[in-house]
């Protein structure tokens, strides 16, 4: 996905500041090597304290934050987005993880997070997925996409539905496509629709999956440990 | 194996008169039921034997129903070796009757005495005082024609090796045998007019018993602990307990006061609830303490069990993998290909869900995703939702889409993405590469790849095939209807 994603958000003149919260010094340190020029990494952290310090103190637009953390009340990225809340507004939350447990990503999901991607991803996509989520959009990697399927069920809403609880006809299609690796570009493409529109129904669906009080959601978490 | 151990259990049959106790007996000793009935009829005349043995054997003798929920739960039940042993021949009460007459008296005899635990009418019979013993005489003495030609010579000294597996296993029955042999034998001698002081003798045997039985719950907690822990089982449990303390109290306690005079006897007895209260009282936290401690020692045990599996896991995988990566570390393509194979055995093993069946859709495409993986070194990566079980028509979708991800993996020379949907039984799988691309048409006749192992496949077995191919990628399309033998209005 990387030439189609490259082409993708339109990259901001100033760079973006960014925080890295990872309990691995290696994993932090190679990240910062693979992120683009046009990133400024202003600040690092390695447990939940520490996370939440940084991000009061250099209140940065981007957080890079991985699901799971030390330190807290053990509740890990979860717990420094909750403590953060009063930045929700202005600072944007980007998951990490290696987990991929469904219950992991969508706790951190309905936290507040923005979106969700692998750590085995390249230097080049994740950048793309900064400023992507810097300019308001959300990132559903394949991944992600399928658990939201999952969840949701793949039948479109009917009219006398909980508009919280089902996706829409069309969302559902934008998440068919994402989950076959479908860029956003492409997924425009397939759709005839513009990558705006794209972006408009991808953040609809965050914002489901973060409302939504649908019981079968938490339960359909647990109950599935990994994709 | 012996003919004795043929024998079908001792239970209490469901063709009753009064309990089953006869027909189950016949069953048992391979005789005719009417034979049985009209001896223990007739031994009921001789002064009311029979109506003992009767009414010993209706409360020794578990039902059927009561014996195979009990070898369902333990199944090396002391009542019914013989079917825990070897349940195939179990149901031939024939093979008795086959038998020469005088092995087949001995084996019933032992084996009625023996499986009812009940060694009560021979020493009515006054045929023996000494039980055990003559017991165990009796067994190793027998010729075991199963056993093989050695143990025929066995004399009374030499007792086979399973003997002794036995007298423990039966250890409950043999002693309880031996009690009422010695009291078969005390009131014996008191007939022969031997003076017996039974004033000490029946307390003490009241603490022995009661102790005996309290121990005995010991070892069935034991035991429970491992097999399962029902409430019914805890609560019987709790009351032979009681049964237990109750019996060596009132031993030890007529024993102390001697007399039998009810007013000393009680306040001995509100002395000694007092003292014991207060010893419970000082005891109770070191106790609580000492448990706890125990409590605590056993979870460490366990988690330093569960760290050494891991530890031997970690070593056997992951740390052989690293000494690997380090040995190729100049190749890019051997070191991904080595992460990735070691990633995915890791989450296998970490994340392993015992519920999900390996026969499903996804599990194999899953699978297959790793084959493909493996063989060509790019990262295939699978999305599913949803899922199935597999039949033939998944098995050819399977194939298609190994045939579609090897492509994808070979032409487009970068990570494959794979997804798969099962909705309402309609199963679609999508492979999609970024490679350059092809046309169809462009494909030679003689290349089977793309037309007979994938397209064709697929019509053959009802499904559906596409190919988008685009200078972006390529991306090939699946599709299998739901079954029509499924649901009547299945959608196609």
């Amino acid at each position: 996905m990387n030439n189609a994603q490259a082409t993708g958000p339109i990259r901001p003149a100033q760079p973006v500041r960014v925080v890295i919260v990872d309990d691995h010094a290696i994993f932090r340190s190679g990240l910062k090597a693979d992120l683009d020029a046009s990133i400024q990494v202003v600040g690092e952290a390695a447990t939940v304290e520490q996370a939440i310090a940084v991000i009061a103190q250099e209140r940065p637009e981007v957080v890079l934050l991985d699901v799971h953390l030390p330190g807290g009340l053990g509740g890990g990225g979860r717990e420094v987005i909750a403590g953060s809340a009063a930045l929700l507004g202005t600072t944007k939350f980007l998951a990490l993880s290696v987990s991929d447990a469904a219950e992991d990503v969508v706790a951190v999901i309905r936290a507040g997070a923005r979106g969700y991607v692998t750590k085995t991803i390249s230097g080049a996509e994740i950048t793309d997925a900064v400023f992507r989520v810097a300019g308001g959009d959300a990132v559903f990697s394949p991944r992600l996409a399928g658990f939201v399927l999952d969840a949701f069920g793949t039948a479109p809403a009917d009219i006398a539905d909980d508009e919280l609880d089902r996706l829409s006809a069309r969302e559902l299609e934008v998440m068919r496509l994402i989950a076959r690796g479908y860029s956003y570009k492409e997924v425009a493409k397939e759709l005839f629709i513009s990558i705006k529109t794209v972006e408009t129904h991808v953040s609809a669906v965050l914002r489901k999956l973060q409302l939504s009080s649908r019981h079968e959601l938490t339960k359909w978490a647990a109950e599935r440990r990994l994709l | 194996m012996s003919t004795a151990f043929t024998r079908p259990p001792l239970v209490r049959s469901s063709d009753r008169i009064i309990a089953g106790v006869c027909s189950g007996l016949a069953a048992h000793l391979g005789w005719p039921v009417k034979t049985v009935r009209i001896g223990m009829a007739l031994a009921t005349l001789a002064g009311g034997a029979g109506l003992a043995f009767y009414a010993w054997l209706w409360i020794m003798v578990p039902t059927a129903d009561e014996s195979a929920r009990r070898n369902a739960r333990r199944p090396a039940s002391p009542i019914a070796p013989a079917v825990s042993l070897d349940p195939a021949f179990s149901p031939r009460p024939t093979t008795a009757q086959a038998q020469p007459a005088g092995h087949s008296a001995t084996g019933a005899a032992l084996r009625g005495t023996h499986d009812a635990g009940a060694a009560a009418p021979a020493a009515a019979g006054g045929a023996a005082a000494n039980g055990p013993a003559a017991y165990s005489a009796a067994w190793s003495a027998e010729p075991l024609p199963g056993y093989g030609p050695a143990t025929t010579g066995y004399g009374a000294a030499v007792r086979p090796p399973w003997f002794r597996v036995r007298s423990m296993r039966y250890g409950k029955e043999v002693l309880l045998g031996a009690g009422l042999l010695l009291v078969a034998g005390i009131l014996i001698a008191q007939l022969l007019g031997v003076d017996v002081p039974l004033g000490t003798l029946i307390p003490a045997a009241a603490v022995l018993g009661g102790a005996a039985i309290a121990w005995m719950q010991l070892d069935e907690t034991r035991r429970a602990g491992l097999l399962d822990k029902t409430k019914a089982d805890q609560a019987g449990g709790w009351a032979r307990l009681a049964a237990g303390l109750a019996l060596v109290v009132a031993g030890v306690l007529v024993m102390v006061s001697g007399s039998g005079s009810w007013e000393q006897t009680w306040l001995a007895l509100l002395a000694s609830v007092a003292v014991l209260g207060g010893v419970v009282l000082v005891l109770l936290p070191w106790a609580l303490k000492f448990w706890r401690d125990l409590e605590s020692e056993r979870a460490g045990r366990v988690r330093e069990t569960e760290r050494a599996e891991i530890a031997a896991h970690l070593h056997d995988s992951v740390l052989q993998t690293l000494a690997l990566i380090q040995r190729r570390a100049g190749n890019e393509h051997d070191v991904v290909r080595l992460a990735r194979a070691q990633e995915r055995e890791l989450r296998g093993w970490l994340f392993q869900d015992p519920g999900r069946d390996a026969g499903q859709l996804s599990e194999r495409i899953k699978a297959t995703a790793a084959e493909v993986e493996d063989f060509l070194g790019n990262a295939v990566e699978v999305v599913s939702v949803g899922d199935t079980a597999m039949t033939e028509a998944h098995e050819a979708l399977v194939q298609a889409s190994r045939e579609a991800m090897l492509n994808a993996s070979r032409h487009g020379g970068g990570s494959v993405s794979v997804y798969l949907e099962v909705s309402d039984g309609r199963a679609e799988v999508f492979v999609k590469d970024r490679g350059p691309g092809f046309e169809l048409n462009d494909v030679p006749e003689d290349r089977l790849g793309v037309r007979e192992s994938i397209i064709g496949r697929m019509k053959r077995h009802g499904g559906t095939a596409s190919i988008i191919s685009t200078p972006d990628g390529t991306e090939v399309r699946l599709g299998l209807p739901a079954l029509q033998t499924d649901n009547a209005e299945g959608k196609l």
